[in-house]
Order: C-alpha cells, then structure tokens, then sequence
C-alpha cells in the first residue's frame, strides 16, 4: 500500500514529529527506517498515509520540525521526494 | 524509622514509583533499539517523561532534557563542556564536591563568591564583583545541600547575561521544590538527581541544555542512531546518552514527576517549610545546640542544620540513628559550604524532610536530640 515516510534522526525527533502532527489530528506512525534509505546507519521515520503529507509537511514546518528526508513507497519501492 | 535524609535520597517514595519500575521490568526493553512493541513502550515512557520535565522547567524542547545517572553526572558534562582545562569559574561558597572536584581535575582558576549565609543582597554582590568577560562559567546552587539557603539564581543569571558568561545551575535541591524556569533563566545547563525532590528512584538524574550551547561528551557509545558515524551524534539527547538507558529508573521518574505536577510545587514547598520552621523552633530550646535557621524563613527550604557546642556532628548523628532516626552528620560533600559557614571543624547533623514527614515526627526528633545529648 502506498505510503509517505519521513526520516527522523533519531527516535526522540520522530517523536517529537508524531506528536506535532497529532496535535492536527493526523495520525501517524513510528518504526525503524529501513536501512537502505539511510547512509547513517540506524534510524527511525514516521509514516503517513498518501493525503497526509502536504497538511504534515505545514504542521512539521510550524514546528520547526523539518525532515530530513522524505520517501513515497510505490510498489515495493522508496523514491526520495522533494521536501 | 524516622527519615530525615531527604536532602541525599528521598526514601518514601509516592506509591506510583515502584508500580512503574515493576513494569518497566516486565514490559519495556530499549528506547531507540528497535521498531518492536517492547522497544516502543520504552521510547514513549522515556519521552513522556522527558516532555513531562520539559514543561515542569519550561524547556521549550523535549529532546533538549538529557537523563543522566544523577546531578553530579550532569554537572560534570556541563561543566566540562564550558571549562577547558585551566580555564576560570566563578562559584557560590556553598557549593557541593560535585562542582569543585571536576574544576579541580580542570586545573580551572575558581573564585568563590564569599558571602553570609540566608542573605541574598550579599550573594549577589559577591558575584557582581566576580562576574566578568572571560569567565568561562558561573556555577551555582539553587540551594544549599547542608544548611537549605535559597540562593538568588535568577537575580545571578541575569549578571551572567549582561556579562555574557554562561551559567550552571545546580538544582540538586530545588528540583520539585522551587519553581524554575529555563528559559527566562537563560541558564546554559540545569543538573539535577531524579531521587530527590522528583521523588524517582537512585541512579536517575536529568540535565536541561539550553539550545544552541555546545556540549562535549563524558561517555562515547552506542545510541540507536547515525550508528554508521564514528563519533558521536551532535544531536540531543542521543549525543550524551551513550549505553542502554535505566528504563526502570526513567519510568519511575515519570511517575515521581507526575506526583509532584499533581500535588503541586507551592503545597510541597509550603509542607516542608512548616516543618522546618517547627524543628528550628523545638530545637531552639534545647541548650548547647546551635541551629541554622533563616530567621524570615524566606530563604530556607526543607533543610536544616544544627552543630553541638564542641562537639562532632556525628556523635549526635549516631545517637539518633541508635533512637530510630535517620539523618546525616558530617560534612555533606560540601567542605566549601561549611567554610563558607565556619562549621568545617564539627561538621553539622543535617535535618531534611520531603512531602511525606509529619509534624509528630519532628516533635519526636526534638525529643530524641534532647535525650541524646543528655546522654552523650
């Protein structure tokens, strides 16, 4: 199923990042990144559903929550997208 | 027993405590370790309760409260992070050896703001004095750890912004006490142990960083995160919580710092204050007894130390240990403050209290101090 996933630092920022956005009523959810998608090592990310992302983008940004990179996963594969 | 060494632990601990360390033992694993319910159960209790200082504290950022093993823990990574070797620092004289012993391994230039004790106008003079460009740290405590003065940290703060020296405070004693606010501080750190005031159990601690202040590493390790990367992440917290974290301990911090945002910090201030006032005033009879209480009771906490006319504290101590009462004699860790005090010789028997001592007790500790002395 097609998903948004955004790359936090760590798992306290990813934390950080579901709490902002549930406080604008979107829900999300936080795992482990998948280690391909990062050069750093481990990582973790919250993922959206597809319409989420321009209403979570706005409320990560309000509080200077700025991703470090975000992902759209299509048929089994990540695509980095502009953030 | 009676307990009265709430300035060094505090032993009663609200009931909520142990139930969340049992948990933690049998439900969580490691915060940032995994994506499994486990792990996930630790990362929510350890953010939880940082959000949860953040705002007792007026942190704006979460992720800027640091857990450490205890304060002296957070002092020595503030302070080894704004004092280079050699470097210069300016103190209170009522400072504990969790301060002066890593400026000591620093080799740093430190001078002592000399000043009485429960009179603040002077502290703040003495630091006036001191404070100057070029300092590499002020550091201070809230409040005294042997005699409970309140020193004015906001009214030194404010020196230390005009001059633009970066402040540490120790707010050992203070911690879910007196009310302190982070940011209208302008503090560089705040240290403090999570089993005290915070009522948390032993090996906790949290420090506060301000944004934007550089931190330098006490402990190099594993983090859960940019693991690839060989030195350590420049991020908060991760960059100075190398190692599995004490999620037993974290989660019964929670607990502590919920009980004390539910009862509230004024009520517990309040409590602690009557029944200091009421052991200053019972033990104020007792002759050949010298007791160190602020006379407005302004600039006082739940702390209260007494020395005998000629005589080591720690023979009145062992006289109420042997009648069931529980308070620390000596010299507290902190030579300076009883300098400072000019009780350096004797040390003092240090009375402390926290939420759950009763006025009865005090009555029986005025009682035993009467009875141990005559026999002494």
């Amino acid at each position: 199923m097609e998903h948004y996933i955004i790359l936090a630092r760590s798992v306290t920022y990813a934390q950080r990042m579901q709490k902002a956005l549930g406080r604008t009523g979107i829900r999300c959810q936080i795992y482990r990144a998948p280690r391909n998608l990062t050069e750093l090592g481990c990582a973790y990310a919250v993922r959206l559903e597809v319409n989420d992302l321009p209403p979570a983008l706005a409320a990560l940004h309000q509080a200077s929550l700025d991703p470090v990179q975000i992902f759209l996963y299509q048929r089994g594969l990540y695509k980095e997208v502009e953030s | 027993m009676i307990y009265l060494d709430s300035a060094a632990t505090t032993f009663q601990k609200p009931v909520g405590v142990a139930a969340a360390m049992w948990d933690a033992l049998a439900s969580m694993s490691s915060p940032g370790r995994g994506g499994y319910a486990a792990a996930m159960r630790a990362a929510d209790a350890a953010f939880q309760c940082r959000s949860e200082l953040a705002e007792l504290f007026h942190l704006p950022n979460p992720e800027r409260v640091v857990f450490t093993m205890n304060a002296t823990h957070g002092l020595n990574i503030a302070i080894k992070s704004l004092v280079p070797p050699g470097g210069r620092a300016v103190i209170s004289g009522y400072e504990h050896n969790a301060v002066t012993r890593p400026l000591t391994a620093l080799g740093a230039a430190v001078s002592v703001a000399e000043s009485p004790m429960f009179q603040p106008e002077a502290a703040l003079e003495a630091f006036w004095r001191l404070i100057a460009p070029g300092v590499d740290a002020v550091v201070c405590n809230h409040v005294s750890n042997v005699f409970g003065y309140v020193q004015p940290v906001e009214k030194i703060a404010a020196l230390c912004r005009r001059a633009g020296v970066p402040l540490i405070v120790d707010a050992s004693q203070s911690a879910g006490v007196l009310p302190l606010d982070m940011e209208a501080l302008g503090a560089a750190f705040v240290a403090m142990p999570g089993h005290k005031g915070l009522y948390g159990p032993q090996g906790t601690g949290v420090l506060l960083c301000r944004e934007g202040v550089p931190v330098k590493t006490v402990l190099e390790g594993g983090t859960g995160s940019a693991s690839v990367q060989q030195e350590m992440p420049d991020f908060l917290p991760d960059r100075l919580e190398a190692g599995t974290h004490n999620m037993p301990g974290i989660a019964g911090l929670l607990a502590g710092v919920r009980y004390v945002r539910g009862r509230g910090l004024d009520k517990i201030l309040d409590r602690e204050r009557r029944l200091i006032r009421l052991a200053a005033q019972e033990l104020e009879k007792i002759p050949g007894l010298r007791v160190y209480a602020d006379p407005s009771g302004e600039h006082q906490t739940g702390v209260l130390s007494v020395s005998v006319e000629g005589q080591e504290a720690e023979r009145l101590g062992t006289a109420l240990s042997e009648r069931g009462i529980a308070v620390r004699a000596g010299l507290h860790c902190a030579p300076l403050a009883h300098r400072s005090a000019g009780t350096l010789d004797t040390g003092t028997v240090r009375i402390s209290v926290s939420d759950f001592n009763t006025p009865e007790e005090i009555i029986r500790l005025a009682s035993a101090v009467r009875s141990g002395l005559e026999r002494a």
